[in-house]
Order: C-alpha cells, then structure tokens, then sequence
C-alpha cells in the first residue's frame, strides 16, 4: 500500500500519518526523518516530532539526500516525513541532485516501494500564495508539486488533511 | 462548536450569517480574550491570534480556553498554511500557531465547513 498524505502546515498530518501507520500492525516500522537540524527553530520541530512519535516503535532513519540509496527493512512498514524537506536538500545541498532532484526523488520512492509492505509518504501544500517569490522558490515549488503529482499517479491513495480532518482526494 | 475555515476573500463570513443567523459577532481582530469567550460567534479568529503574537503575548492554551468557556461558538477562521514557509520568524510562528489551534478547535467541533468561493463544504458533522 502507497499512501500520500497532504495538507498545509500545522494541520495534523503528521499524527494522522503515525496513526495510520500503527494501525497497519506491523512488526517493523521505519521513520525516514529528513529534516537537516540548522538551528534553534528546525531542532524544537524535530524534538516535537520525536515526543510525538515515542511509544509507537518506529526506528528512525535519517535521510537529508539519496533517497534512492537507502535501504530499509524488507516488508517493512515505513513512514517517509516529509517530501518538502527532501525535495529542498536535494536542491539546496551540496550532494544533492540539483536540478535533476524530481527524478532522483522519484527513483528513491521507488526504492522504497520495492523493499517495504507499505508506504506513507508526508507532503506539503505550499501552492497557496498570492505573494511572487524568486525564481529559487518558485522552482522549488514546480519540483514539489511535480513529485506530488507523480506521487499521487501512483498511490493507492492521497489524502489531504485539513485540521486533522481527512480529505480523501483519491481512495 | 462549529469552525467555518477557509482561505481569504471565500465568504466565509457571508456564509457564517447567513447560516447561523441572530448570533452576537465579535470581530476577534479588535476584541478582547474575554469577549471573544462569551460571544456566540467570532469572525477572523487569525487576526486574534497574529495580534497576540506581534505583541509578545501568549496563545496558549487559547484553543482549550474557547472549548472550556464558549463550547457553542460559531468561528469563522482563515487557513493561512498554504504556501511556501515565510522568511519572517513571526510570519512563521503566526502560521504554525494558528495551525494548532484550529486542529484543536476542529478536533472538538462538531461541524467544520469549508468555504471555497462563497460555497460550504462540511468537512466534518458528528
């Protein structure tokens, strides 16, 4: 099973991801983290993330780049959050893959969905704004939004979740 | 409790009168905490919580207090986590905080509607 999960920020994605994941009963459970600890703000979001997720026996593997490298327990159940930050390192990080960060991104969800039982992949909705960004984030979101789209293609289902409210989108 | 959320310039205030007709509004941009407590319905909740925050106040605990005292309010608020993470650190905090109080709100809530264009989708009717 693929899952997408979507939603805008502060919505409850993330709970509502954990959940479904648990209630998969599996054995092995894999949280990809690809949040890069920069400074005081990502690491308070990444110590929230951690409290929420203790007690639920997920084994945390932490990937900021080369997705389509890592290996995870075969028929595992795994847990990828979030794309918005995997998509940005490979854009913006020395070893990622720069411009061809969509596919190298999509060869590694595929290397994921060849290895685990079931997938759930966190996303973002960062497609709402009025104001014009430069051309670095506008490109940022065109790579987002592509993955998303191919992500969805693929996925059993996407599901958008609005103040922790599940929006199916696909199902 | 019921939460009428939705982008800007939806009508998500048009549609709050219009059908919850004969409540007392309060315009939570300009009202006190107390007020927006005891009034039966509260328009741009956002605008509250972005004037707290850019006057170094705390909301917490804000989500609980409205549950607790004014469990039958009407609240229109505006989704504001649809773009791209601002570069201003208040902008920031603003957009996440008022993410968690309405997943608080609209865990509580027993009718949460969306307003696109003027037109409701309930989203959530316990």
């Amino acid at each position: 099973m693929f899952m997408v999960v979507t939603g805008g920020s502060g919505s409850g994605k993330s709970a509502f991801a954990e959940e479904q994941i648990v209630s998969l009963g599996g054995n092995s459970r894999i949280y990809i983290a690809t949040m890069i600890p920069f400074g005081e703000e990502s690491q308070c979001r990444i110590d929230r993330h951690r409290k929420m997720r203790q007690g639920k026996g997920f084994v945390t593997a932490e990937c900021y780049t080369g997705l389509s490298g890592l290996a995870v327990p075969e028929g595992s159940d795994v847990l990828l959050e979030c794309m918005s930050n995997l998509t940005a390192n490979e854009m913006f990080q020395p070893d990622g893959a720069g411009e061809n960060t969509v596919s190298e991104v999509l060869l590694g969800i595929q290397n994921l969905r060849k290895q685990c039982r079931n997938l759930i992949v966190v996303t973002n909705e960062i497609f709402s704004d009025a104001c014009p960004y430069e051309e670095e984030t506008r490109e940022y979101q065109k790579y987002l939004g592509e993955i998303n789209q191919a992500m969805a293609r693929a996925a059993d289902q996407v599901v958008e979740v609005v103040y922790g409210i599940p929006v199916y989108q696909k199902k | 409790m019921v939460l009428i959320i939705g982008g800007a310039y939806q009508g998500k205030q048009r549609y709050a009168k219009e059908q919850y007709p004969g409540l007392v509004w309060a315009e939570a941009g300009t009202a006190s905490e107390e007020q927006l407590l005891q009034s039966g319905g509260i328009l741009d909740l956002q605008d509250y919580i972005r004037r707290q925050i850019e006057e170094q106040k705390s909301v917490s605990g804000l989500a609980e207090r409205l549950i607790r005292n004014n469990p039958d309010a009407v609240i229109t608020v505006q989704e504001v986590g649809y773009g791209v993470v601002p570069v201003d650190r208040t902008d920031r905090i603003y957009r996440e905080v008022t993410g968690r109080i309405c997943t608080c709100l609209a865990a509580y809530s027993s009718r949460v509607i969306r307003v696109i264009c003027g037109i409701g989708t309930v989203i959530k009717d316990v």
